[in-house]
C-alpha cells in the first residue's frame, strides 16, 4: 500500500524543508509529481482557453473536492459523501455574502471578507457533519453523509430567503486584486493549480504526521486506537474538519469557474458522482482524486460525441458511466492508481510502492 | 483480609487496580458475578478459568471497552469506572488481546509509534516526527524488546501469527506503563518465543504489575506471585501459585479439566 | 469490525426477556411522556375539535387527512424500507439500488396491469421480477465479495446508475399511474368525527378506499414478517445472523441460500411497493432516489437492521412529511431530514437499533 513508508521518512517529506545533502534524494522521490507540477505550469502555453478552463480547470476543482473524500476514506475509512456538500455550502455561502445578480440576498461583501467567512461556514458544517456520523461504524458513514447530502439539497431547492430555491445565484464574478481579473480563463487556471497543488501537497504531508497516522489506525482498529490512549471520536470529526477545508476551499473555486451556483449543484448525482471520481481514480493515493477527475470530465466533454460517432446512442451517457465504473470497483478495487501500482510492479518485478 | 500495611498502601496511593461488586451483563446473560478484587501497585497476578469464566469480560471492564453493568473499577485510587478506554490508558493502564488487534495496513514501526504517540503529547499533531526525536528512539527500542527489528518498515499484515503476537506485547510496553493486562500473551507462541515472552515479563521494572491471563501454566505460574481462581463470572478462590496448584477444588475443576 | 471475542458475544445474542417491561421500568418518565402523547394524539383524532383549537392549528379535517395520508405513507416507506433494512442488517449491505428496485417492480406492475388487467396479479409479476433481480445481484456479484461491504455498496451504487439509465430509455421521463381497480376506488366514510354540522350532527371523515386497504395489507406484513423472524427456523437464523454475524459461519453453505433468499425478500417487497406507489402517487424519473433517500432515513431513524425500527422510523417520517407539508410548507422534506439528525445525534444507532 501507499501506507507502507516508514516514519524515519518524516522529515523528508514535502513541506519539510529538506537540507542540502538530501535534497537531490528529495528530488528523485517526488520526481514523477515534480515533473507533473512543471507540466501543470507550463499548460496554458500549450493548449487552448477551452482545455485551460473547462478540462484542466475542472479537472483540479473537482480532483481537489474529491481529494477531501479520499482523505477521509482513504486514511480514516469514513466514506463520506457530504464533502460535495460542503463544497456546496461554500460555494453557496461565497454567493449569498458576496456579489450576485441577486441584490436582494446577496450582501454585495468584499471577496476578502466573503470568502474566508464562507470557508468558515463550510468548515463548520463539515464538523457538524462528521460529528453526527463519527460515532457509528464503517458503512453506516454512507447512508448518514448520503442523508446528510440529500437534505442539503432539499433545503436549497426550498428555501427562497437564503438559497434562491430552484433557481440558486447567477452571475456571481471571480474577484479582482492585484491588477489581475482573476476571472480570466489563464488567471482562473493558475488560482485553480496553486490550490490543487497546495491541498495535494499537504494531504501527502498530513498522511504521515502523528495526525495523519493516527486517522489511519482508527481506520484499521477504531478499538485499539482507544486502548493505545486515542480519542478515535475526536480524531474522526477532526479528520473531518481538514478535509472539509479542502473541500470548501473547492467549492469556492468552483463557483468563480462557473460564476453561478443551484440545488443541482449539490444534488444527489452530484454528490453520488463525485463518489465515484474518488474510487475510480483510487482511494489509496492522493494523487488518485485528480486522475479520476480527469477521466470524469473527459467523459462528461466528449463521451457524448464519441457515443455517437461509434453508432450508439449518446443519451446512455448515464449507462456508459455506471459500467466503466463497475468494471473498475469489480477488478480494481484500488482504482486506476491500483491498475498503475500493479502494472509498474510487474514491470519492475518489486512491491511496486512507489509506483507513484 | 488485608493486612494493615495493606490498608495504609490502600489508603495513600491505592491500589493498582480495585474492582468494587463489579458485574456484566450481556442482555440477561451474567458475564461477571459480582467481582470484587484488589490488586496492589506493583503486583503480578494470574487470573485463570476455563472459557467462559468471564476473565477476558474482567480486563474489558477494567480498560473500559465494556464498561461493567453495575459495580466501580478503581486504578490507583481514581474512580474511573465512567471513564472511556483512552483516558485510562493515559494514566497509565495498558492491556494487550487476546486475538492481536494491530493496525494490518501500517508498517511495525508506525504501529509502535502510534502507541507511544497515543500517551504523550502531540496526538493531534500536524508536524511530521524528526527522525532525531526522542520518541523515534524509544520506538526503536521497543521494537528491538520484542525482536521485530528484521520486519520494522512491513506492513503487520504481512507479519507471521508468532510475530504479531510479541508486536501485541510491544504496544502494551510503550509509555511509561504503570500496569499491564495481559490476554493469553504467549497464545500461538512457539517454545522459543514463549521463553522470550518469560524473560520480558520477569524482566520488567518492579513497580510494574500485571495481571496476565494464561492457558500455559509454565507460562503463569512462573511470571506471578499470586493467582485468582475465576468460574462462570465469579471469583472463587485466590492465593498463591503453589497453594492454587494443591487446591483439590481447583484440580477439579480446571487442571484437572484437561485444560491446557 | 473489531473482533468480537468469545466472552463478547453474549452482548450480541443475549436474551432479551420483556424488554418493554424492563424500559418502562428504566424509564418511568419517558414512558409517561409517550403515554400522555398518546391519550392526547387520540383526543386529537377522535374529539371534535373546539374552536379556539381550530383557531390556531386550522381546520381539523385538514389535520386528519394528513395524519391519514402520513400514517398510510408510513405504511408504503414500511414496505420499501424494511428490504432494505434486512438486506443491511444482515449482509452489511448498504443497497444503494434498493429505489431501482422499487421503481422497476413499479413499472413492471404497470406492464402486467396492462397486459392483463388484474391489479392483483401484477404485485405477483412485480414481486417475483424484482426477487429474480436480487438473487441474481447476490449470486454473481455479492457471493464473491463477503466481507468487504464497502465494495459491495460500492456495486449496487453503479447498478443503480444503469438501472436508472435503463429505466428511462424503456419507460421514458414522464410520470406514469397506475390506475386503481374499480373495486377499491373512491372514498369509505370513517367512524372520525371531523367536525360539527351547525345543525350539531357530526360529519365523519371520507378516505380513500385503497390507501386504507394497502396500509392493512402493510400492517399484516409487519405483523407476520415479525412472527416469521420469531417463531420459523429461518428466521430464528436470519435474527441470529443480525445480532451475531460469528453465528453465519456455523450454517456454513446455507449461508448463501439464506443470502439469496433474503435478498430475494427484500427485493421483491421493494417491487410490491412500487406497484403501490404507482397507485398513490405516480411512477417516474427520479423516483428511486427518493424512495432511496426515504429507505435511508426511515432505516436510521428507526435503527439499522430492525424490523419494528423500520416499522416506527417509517411511520415518523411518513408522518413528518404529511403534516410537515400542512403546516411547513416549505419545508416539508427538511422537516424528516431535521428529525433524522435530532435522532443520529441523540442516539447514532437509532430509535429500536442496537449497538
Amino acid at each position: 500500500m501507499a501506507l507502507a513508508q516508514t516514519t524515519q521518512e518524516g522529515p523528508l517529506g514535502i513541506g519539510a524543508a529538506p537540507r542540502s545533502g538530501e535534497l537531490a534524494q528529495w528530488v528523485s522521490r517526488h520526481g514523477p509529481i515534480l515533473l507533473l507540477g512543471l507540466f501543470m505550469v507550463l499548460f496554458p502555453i500549450i493548449a487552448n482557453d477551452f482545455f485551460v478552463r473547462q478540462i484542466a480547470g475542472w479537472t483540479m476543482i473537482l480532483g481537489m473536492i474529491a481529494l477531501s473524500l479520499m482523505f477521509l476514506a482513504g486514511y480514516g475509512g469514513m466514506v463520506s459523501l457530504a464533502q460535495m456538500t460542503v463544497a456546496g455550502v461554500a460555494g453557496y455561502m461565497i454567493a449569498v455574502l458576496g456579489v450576485s445578480s441577486l441584490p436582494k440576498v446577496s450582501l454585495f461583501w468584499p471577496w476578502w471578507v466573503a470568502a474566508p467567512l464562507a470557508i468558515v461556514i463550510a468548515v463548520a458544517f463539515g464538523t457538524l457533519a462528521g460529528a453526527l456520523s463519527a460515532r457509528t461504524e464503517g458503512i453506516y458513514t454512507i447512508m448518514i453523509t448520503l442523508a446528510l447530502a440529500a437534505s442539503f439539497f432539499y433545503l436549497t431547492l426550498q428555501n427562497w430567503p437564503i438559497f434562491n430555491g430552484f433557481n440558486g445565484f447567477t452571475t456571481i464574478p471571480a474577484p479582482y486584486f492585484l491588477g489581475v481579473n482573476w476571472g480570466g480563463p489563464v488567471p482562473l487556471y493558475y488560482l485553480i493549480l496553486f490550490f490543487a497543488a497546495l491541498s495535494y501537497a499537504v494531504v501527502s504531508y498530513v498522511s504521515r504526521t502523528p495526525f495523519g497516522l493516527a486517522l489511519q489506525g482508527a481506520r484499521d482498529n477504531p478499538r485499539r486506537m482507544e486502548a493505545i490512549g486515542y480519542n478515535v471520536t475526536a480524531h474522526r470529526i477532526a479528520a473531518y474538519a481538514f478535509a472539509a477545508l479542502i473541500a470548501a476551499v473547492g467549492g469556492i473555486l468552483l463557483v468563480w469557474q462557473n460564476n453561478q451556483i443551484s440545488p443541482f449543484s449539490v444534488g444527489v448525482d452530484v454528490v453520488i458522482n463525485l463518489l465515484i471520481i474518488a474510487v475510480v481514480g483510487g482511494l489509496g493515493h492522493p494523487i488518485g482524486p485528480f486522475i479520476g477527475a480527469l477521466i470524469y470530465v473527459i467523459l462528461r466533454t466528449f463521451a457524448l460525441d464519441a457515443l455517437v460517432a461509434v453508432g450508439l446512442d449518446g443519451r446512455r451517457f448515464q449507462t456508459l458511466i455506471g459500467l466503466g465504473f463497475l468494471v473498475i470497483v469489480l477488478f480494481s478495487p484500488d482504482g486506476v492508481v491500483g491498475l498503475w501500482r500493479r502494472f509498474s510492479a510487474r514491470v519492475r518485478g518489486n512491491g511496486g510502492r512507489n509506483g507513484l | 483480609m488485608s493486612t494493615i500495611a495493606e490498608r495504609i498502601a490502600a489508603a495513600g496511593t491505592g491500589n493498582a487496580i480495585e474492582l468494587r461488586a463489579v458485574s456484566r451483563f450481556f442482555g440477561a446473560l451474567a458475564a461477571l458475578t459480582d467481582v470484587t478484587l484488589s490488586v496492589r501497585p506493583g503486583e503480578r497476578r494470574a487470573v485463570l478459568g476455563s472459557n467462559g469464566a468471564g476473565k477476558t469480560t474482567l480486563l474489558n471492564c477494567v480498560t473500559g471497552d465494556f464498561p461493567p453493568t453495575s459495580g466501580t473499577v478503581r486504578f490507583f485510587g481514581e474512580d474511573v469506572t465512567t471513564l472511556p478506554p483512552h483516558e485510562r490508558i493515559r494514566r497509565g493502564l495498558r492491556r494487550t488481546y487476546q486475538v492481536s488487534l494491530l493496525f494490518q495496513r501500517l508498517s511495525v514501526r508506525d504501529n509502535v509509534y502510534l502507541a507511544c504517540r497515543g500517551v504523550s503529547r502531540g496526538r493531534f499533531s500536524f508536524i511530521r516526527t524528526r527522525a532525531s526525536d526522542a520518541i523515534m528512539q524509544s520506538v526503536t527500542d521497543l521494537i528491538s524488546l520484542v525482536h521485530l527489528e528484521s520486519v520494522a518498515d512491513r506492513p503487520v499484515g504481512e507479519l507471521a501469527h508468532g510475530q504479531q503476537r510479541q508486536l501485541e506485547i510491544a504496544l502494551a510496553l510503550a509509555g511509561a506503563p504503570r500496569f499491564i493486562l495481559f490476554d493469553e500473551p504467549a497464545a500461538g507462541l512457539s517454545p522459543n518465543e514463549r521463553a522470550d515472552l518469560v524473560a520480558i515479563l520477569t524482566a520488567l521494572p518492579t513497580h510494574i504489575g500485571y495481571i496476565i491471563i494464561e492457558h500455559d501454566m509454565d507460562v503463569a505460574l512462573r511470571v506471578v506471585e499470586s493467582v485468582t481462581m475465576m468460574h462462570n463470572g465469579r471469583i472463587f478462590k485466590e492465593g498463591a501459585p503453589r497453594e492454587i496448584e494443591a487446591d483439590p477444588e481447583v484440580q477439579e475443576l480446571y487442571l484437572g479439566g484437561g485444560h491446557g | 469490525m473489531s473482533t468480537v471475542f468469545a466472552d463478547d458475544k453474549a452482548a450480541y445474542g443475549g436474551v432479551r426477556g420483556d424488554a418493554p417491561t424492563r424500559w418502562i421500568a428504566r424509564h418511568p418518565l419517558a414512558a409517561l411522556a409517550i403515554a400522555v402523547a398518546v391519550v392526547f394524539v387520540l383526543w386529537l383524532v377522535l374529539a371534535p375539535w373546539p374552536t379556539g383549537f381550530e383557531a390556531v392549528f386550522g381546520r381539523k379535517r385538514l389535520f386528519i387527512s394528513a395524519l391519514f395520508n402520513g400514517i398510510t405513507l408510513g405504511g408504503l416507506y414500511f414496505l420499501v424500507a424494511t428490504g432494505f433494512t434486512l438486506i443491511f442488517g444482515l449482509m452489511r449491505n448498504v443497497n444503494l439500488a434498493h429505489g431501482s428496485l422499487y421503481l422497476f417492480g413499479g413499472y413492471m406492475g404497470y406492464e402486467a396491469t396492462q397486459w392483463t388487467g388484474s391489479w392483483l396479479l401484477s404485485y405477483v409479476v412485480a414481486f417475483v421480477c424484482c426477487a429474480v433481480v436480487g438473487i441474481a445481484m447476490q449470486f454473481f456479484i455479492f457471493r464473491k465479495m463477503e466481507g468487504q461491504d464497502l465494495r459491495q455498496t460500492l456495486v449496487t451504487l453503479g447498478l443503480s446508475i444503469i438501472f436508472s439509465d435503463l429505466m428511462v430509455w424503456v419507460w421514458g421521463g414522464n410520470a406514469i399511474q397506475i390506475d386503481t381497480p374499480d373495486w377499491l376506488s373512491g372514498p369509505i366514510p370513517t367512524p372520525i368525527v371531523v367536525a360539527l354540522k351547525s345543525s350539531g350532527a357530526p360529519m365523519f371523515l371520507y378516505y380513500p378506499r385503497v390507501r386504507l386497504v394497502i396500509f392493512a395489507a402493510a400492517v399484516v406484513l409487519g405483523v407476520g414478517m415479525w412472527l416469521a423472524l420469531h417463531r420459523t427456523r429461518i428466521g430464528m437464523m436470519i435474527r441470529a445472523g443480525v445480532d451475531d454475524r460469528d453465528m453465519l459461519s456455523v450454517l456454513g453453505f446455507r449461508v448463501q441460500l439464506l443470502f439469496m433468499a433474503v435478498f430475494a425478500f427484500g427485493a421483491g417487497l421493494a417491487g410490491m411497493a412500487g406497484i403501490v406507489g404507482g397507485t398513490f402517487q405516480s411512477l417516474s424519473l427520479g423516483e428511486d432516489s427518493h424512495f432511496l433517500l426515504a429507505s435511508l432515513v426511515v432505516v436510521i431513524v428507526g435503527g439499522m437492521g430492525s424490523i419494528p425500527g423500520a416499522a416506527l422510523g417509517a411511520l415518523i417520517i411518513g408522518l413528518s412529511e404529511q403534516i410537515g407539508t400542512v403546516y411547513f410548507q416549505n419545508y416539508s422534506t427538511v422537516l424528516s431530514f431535521l428529525i433524522m439528525v435530532i435522532v443520529l445525534a441523540l442516539r447514532p444507532q437509532g430509535l429500536l437499533g442496537r449497538r
